[in-house]
């Protein structure tokens, strides 16, 4: 009786630890459209100084679920806490409290970097005082760029500066849907460098690929999303040894071992999605 | 560590400042917004004689808010959200309306800009004073004239998602109004008085007609009468029914 009580507070307290050291709730999330349920009952959270990566085919779920967070659309039911704020009940606080990269991120194609970054610290509130705007644009080496226009400016450094943009405002949580989509080696690695550096400063990043490479060497636990829900949630090795043995990931193995893709491709079918 | 939402005033100037400076950048538009009410100022000159300058001048503004409205505020809402423009802005923790406020702003200063080069070109090139109470009284009727039109455009892009859809169809419309102002200038220059009375009948409570009467009175307040203010009201209500649609059929992605 002791012990059943004892580990029940246990859990209870393990429960709450994670509950607060979460950045990110989202429990029993259904979004739909018209008669077609896109997320069923998804549930996940996003820890401090974690890289959560959410993964699954075209079509999956992942951007509706994505979407949701970021208050682009009205869920069914369910509920989304970023960082203690309930996102239907403050919305405001729940956007101030996350920074995000869109897909295909897009400014008004006449303003000029510098113009961009001070109209998105001026809706974030953030100062930029005299020199300020020197400094960041230094700091992510597009010095030369202030003058230019967005769309003058190559995939890498469009990528950067959308990056500073989503964490001008130094938010707790960042979202990034397919942020290395079209990058060059060099550029893919100089962004993963800079949001594992958001990482190391205890900020929660969710994240969306289809690079199941990058998946499994830099997202701390992954969620594998398919027809709506999540069907498997670990960390990318913890995934791989549990389906190590499943026939079907060996089938799909072509390096001799059983890597993420291959658990993925298990899991979600080998068939092409549209 | 609590979060902190910007002020509205902070974001507000933020947005406005970058559609502003969004608006100047497109000075072609800008051009050829005041293009045709520049023109029709002057080549209107000899109508002045039979209809009075105020008709010329209302007519000039007109023209020169509806190509604000259709093809400037409509194209421009069209073509941010296809490019996904909005939906960046709108994942920041600024309200939906500030994001529509700021245009709107941008477009008060543009309807201040058409009407005053009107007058401008109006006082030069035809001589057309008003009284001071006249230019007051035709500022204020401008804005409620370029509500109507601004809701005109608003319904096009809530009923049409794609945006060069939207650009012919804003511009098939102004084109129905360029003619409805020629069918109004035939209506009023006609020496065939049963002709005139028919043809301004059947213009006169079109949102283009409403909108003229308007202006015409408002820089001759003496002339203000009874249908001028049935034409207010009117006015009144094409902006409650073209931004009550507009705005609920209004989507921010065109997906």
């Amino acid at each position: 009786m002791f012990s059943a009580s004892s580990s029940l507070t246990g859990n209870l307290i393990q429960m709450d630890t994670q509950q607060k050291d979460s950045i990110l709730t989202v429990s029993n999330l259904n979004v739909q459209y018209g008669s077609f349920q896109a997320v069923k009952d998804v549930s996940f959270d996003v820890r401090a100084g974690e890289i959560f990566g959410l993964l699954g085919p075209n079509g999956a779920g992942k951007t509706s679920t994505l979407s949701a967070i970021e208050g682009l659309i009205k869920y069914t039911s369910g509920a989304i806490i970023v960082d203690g704020y309930n996102a239907k009940e403050n919305p405001l606080h729940a956007r101030a409290s996350m920074g995000v990269q869109l897909q295909s991120t897009s400014f008004q194609p006449e303003l000029r970097v510098g113009e961009i970054l001070q109209l998105f610290a001026g809706i974030y509130g953030v100062p930029l005082a005299n020199g300020r705007l020197d400094a960041i644009l230094q700091e992510i080496k597009l010095e030369d760029a202030v003058n230019k226009k967005f769309s003058e400016l190559s995939g890498g450094q469009q990528q950067r500066v959308s990056l500073f943009i989503s964490t001008i405002h130094n938010p707790r949580l960042v979202l990034l849907d397919e942020p290395t989509t079209g990058l060059d080696p060099q550029s893919r690695r100089q962004l993963w460098e800079r949001i594992e550096a958001i990482r190391e400063k205890g900020h929660g990043v969710l994240l969306t690929t289809h690079s199941m490479e990058e998946a499994e060497s830099v997202c701390d636990r992954i969620a594998i999303i398919d027809h709506g829900t999540i069907i498997a949630i670990d960390t990318p090795q913890a995934l791989i040894d549990k389906h190590k043995n499943d026939p079907e990931a060996i089938a799909v193995s072509r390096r001799g071992r059983v890597t993420l893709e291959d658990v993925f491709i298990a899991l979600t079918g080998k068939a092409v999605r549209s | 560590m609590e979060t902190i939402i910007p002020k509205i005033s902070t974001s507000l100037l933020a947005l406005f400042k970058a559609d502003i400076t969004t608006q100047w950048r497109n000075r072609r538009s800008v051009v050829l917004m005041l293009l045709v009410p520049v023109l029709i100022t002057i080549s209107w000159q000899s109508a002045i004689r039979l209809t009075g300058g105020p008709f010329v001048l209302s007519n000039g503004i007109g023209l020169g808010l509806i190509a604000m409205g259709l093809m400037g505020y409509s194209n421009s809402i069209a073509r941010d959200r296809e490019k996904g423009i909005f939906q960046r802005l709108r994942v920041a923790p600024v309200p939906s309306w500030a994001i529509m406020m700021s245009r709107l702003l941008v477009q008060l200063i543009m309807m201040v800009l058409i009407t005053t080069i009107v007058f401008i070109v109006g006082k030069t090139c035809d001589g057309i004073k008003l009284t001071p109470i006249g230019y007051i009284l035709t500022y204020f009727t401008a804005f409620i004239s370029g509500a109507v039109y601004l809701s005109l455009g608003q319904v096009i892009v809530g009923l049409i998602k794609n945006s060069e859809t939207v650009n012919s169809t804003s511009r098939l419309v102004y084109f129905v109004f360029v003619m409805t102002s020629m069918v109004a200038v035939i209506g009023a220059t006609s020496h065939d008085k049963g002709l005139g009375t028919m043809i301004a009948n059947a213009v006169k409570w079109t949102p283009y007609g409403t909108v003229t009467t308007m202006l015409s009175a408002s820089m001759q307040p003496e002339k203000w009468t009874m249908d001028t203010t049935w034409a207010l009201l009117i006015t009144i209500g094409y902006i409650i029914v073209f931004a009550g649609i507009g705005i609920q059929k209004f989507k921010w992605e065109s997906k």
